[in-house]
C-alpha cells in the first residue's frame, strides 16, 4: 500500500509542477463543449439537455485517453518505469498508484468540463449532483482501470499513442453504454437507472481485479 | 556453507528470434566486485537486468543467498538515472526510499545526499542537474534502501574526467565498507582497479574470467583484445 501512496504522491507533485498533463486535457475537453455548442442545429434548452450527456462522455473519453497517454510516457524520461518495476513486493501496488493519480486528474478535469457545459448549454446539474457524480465517478473508475494497464502495456511500443485508444475502446463500451444511459435517465429528470449502476459495479471490479493482478506481468521486459 | 550472494544457473535470454545471452552461468560472493566486460550487444546488459529482476530469464534460475530472486536486496543504476527531473534531489531519493520500504526516510535520504557531496542541492530539482550530479544522485537512489548487492551499467559513460575520477574514488570508498557489485563496463583500466574479478563477455557468453593476481589492466586488455579478435 506504501508504493501506491508513494506513487500518488509522486504524480501528483510532478503533475503540479509541471501541469501539462492536467491542461492538454482540459483544452481538449472545453474546446469539445464549445465547437459542438455552435455546431448544434439549434440552442433551444430541450435540444442541449437531449444532447449534453452524449457530449459530456465524449468530452471525457477523449480526455482520459490524453491523460493515460501522458501517464506512462512520463516515466519513460529518465527511464524512471525501470525505477518503478524495480520496486519490491507485488507490482499491483504500482497499478493502483498510478490508477490513484488518473482518477485524481481525471475527475478534476470532469468537474472543471461539467462547469463548462453548465455555462454554455445552460444545464443546471445541481439538482442531481449526487446521481450524476455517483456514475462519473463508477465510470471512472473502470476507464482508469482499464486504461492504467493498457497504458501501460502500450508505452513500450513505438506506437504508443495510437496504439492505446486501439486497446481502450473497445474495452470502454460497456463502461460507457452503462454510464451514457444513466446519466440521461438522471438529467430527464427520472431515477437513476439501478441496471447502469449495477453494470457499472461489475466492469469495475473485473477491471481493477484484473489489471491489479495483470500488472506484475505487464513491466516485465 | 553460506551461499552465493547472486547465483545464475544456465541463464539464457531470447528475444523473439534473437538470442541475448547464452547458458550464462555466474557466482558472486558477499563483499564481492565484479566487472563485465564485452563490446556493445554482447549481452552485457542483458544480464544485469536479469540480475536486478527487470527481466525474466528465457531459461535458468536466478538466486540471491539460494532463495528465488528478491528485488529488496538489489540496488540497480542503468544506462539511465531513473531520476524525475520535476522532483527535488531529496524528493527522489525519499520517493525511492518509500517504494523500498525504507525506515526514516527523510533521514536516509539526506545521509546519502550528504555522502555522495549533494546537501547543498538537495532542494534543487533533478531537472537541473549536470550529468556528474544526476549520477551521483542516482547512485545514492540505487542505495536507498541499503542493497547486499549494487548493480551499475555503465555508470561513466558521458561524465567528464573530475566526474570520472569523482565516481571512481567513491566506488573504491563502497569497496572497501565491504559493497558487492555487478559493473558493466567497456573500461578495461577501471574493470581492473574496482574489481575483484573480471568477467569477458562476447557473443551472449561468458568467455573468459580474471581474478587475483592475473587481473590488472594489461593483462585484462590483452585477454579483451585476444577475445574479440577469435570473435571476429
Amino acid at each position: 500500500m506504501n508504493i501506491a501512496l508513494a506513487i500518488l504522491w509522486k504524480d501528483l507533485i510532478t503533475e503540479w509542477r509541471a501541469r501539462d498533463r492536467v491542461i492538454a486535457m482540459l483544452l481538449f475537453s472545453l474546446l469539445t463543449a464549445v465547437i459542438f455548442y455552435f455546431a448544434l442545429p439549434d440552442q433551444r434548452p430541450e435540444t442541449l439537455r437531449a444532447l449534453t450527456p452524449g457530449l459530456l462522455w465524449t468530452a471525457y473519453l477523449f480526455a482520459a485517453i490524453l491523460g493515460l497517454n501522458r501517464s506512462f510516457a512520463l516515466e519513460l524520461e529518465n527511464e524512471a518505469l525501470s525505477g518503478l518495476a524495480l520496486a519490491p513486493g507485488g507490482r499491483g501496488w504500482i497499478f493502483l498508484g498510478k490508477m490513484a493519480a488518473n482518477f485524481i486528474l481525471l475527475s478534476l478535469v470532469q468537474v472543471l468540463t461539467a462547469l463548462a457545459f453548465a455555462i454554455f448549454y445552460g444545464i443546471d446539474f445541481g439538482s442531481s449532483i449526487g446521481e450524476l457524480s455517483l456514475t462519473i465517478g463508477l465510470a471512472t473508475l473502470g476507464i482508469c482501470s482499464v486504461g492504467t494497464l493498457l497504458a501501460a502495456m502500450a508505452v513500450r511500443t513505438r506506437l504508443r499513442e495510437v496504439l492505446l485508444p486501439i486497446l481502450l475502446l473497445p474495452a470502454l463500451v460497456p463502461i460507457l453504454a452503462g454510464a451514457v444511459r444513466a446519466t440521461l435517465s438522471v438529467m430527464a429528470g427520472e431515477e437513476l437507472p439501478f441496471s447502469a449502476i449495477q453494470l457499472l459495479i461489475v466492469i469495475d471490479g473485473i477491471y481493477l481485479v484484473v489489471s491489479f493482478l495483470g500488472f506484475d506481468y505487464i513491466l516485465d521486459e | 556453507m553460506t551461499p552465493p550472494l547472486l547465483q545464475l544457473e544456465a541463464v539464457e535470454k531470447s528475444y523473439g528470434p534473437v538470442t541475448a545471452l547464452r547458458s550464462t552461468d555466474l557466482e558472486l560472493k558477499e563483499g564481492e566486485t565484479v566487472s563485465l566486460l564485452g563490446p556493445n550487444g554482447a549481452g552485457k546488459s542483458t544480464l544485469l537486468r536479469i540480475a536486478a529482476g527487470l527481466a525474466a530469464p528465457t531459461r535458468g534460475k536466478v538466486k540471491l543467498q539460494g532463495h528465488a530472486h528478491d528485488r529488496q536486496a538489489v540496488g540497480y543504476l542503468g544506462h539511465a538515472t531513473l531520476l524525475y527531473p520535476e522532483l527535488t534531489a531529496l524528493e527522489n531519493l525519499v520517493f525511492a526510499g518509500r517504494l523500498y520500504g525504507v525506515q526514516a526516510t527523510e533521514q536516509r535520504a539526506e545521509q546519502l545526499l550528504e555522502e555522495e557531496g549533494l546537501a547543498a542541492v538537495a532542494h534543487r530539482r533533478a531537472g537541473g542537474f549536470s550529468r556528474g550530479m544526476s549520477q551521483r544522485l542516482a547512485i545514492a537512489r540505487a542505495r536507498v534502501h541499503d542493497p547486499r548487492l549494487l548493480l551499475l551499467d555503465e555508470p561513466f559513460t558521458g561524465l567528464d574526467v573530475p566526474a570520472t575520477e569523482a565516481l571512481t574514488q567513491r566506488l573504491h570508498d563502497l569497496r572497501n565498507q565491504g559493497q558487492s557489485w555487478l559493473l558493466v563496463t567497456h573500461e578495461v583500466q577501471q574493470a581492473a582497479s574496482l574489481s575483484d574479478t573480471a568477467l569477458l563477455v562476447i557473443g551472449g557468453r561468458i568467455v573468459q574470467t580474471l581474478s587475483g593476481a592475473e587481473l590488472n589492466a594489461e593483462t585484462l586488455g590483452h585477454a579483451y583484445k585476444l577475445a574479440l579478435e577469435s570473435r571476429s
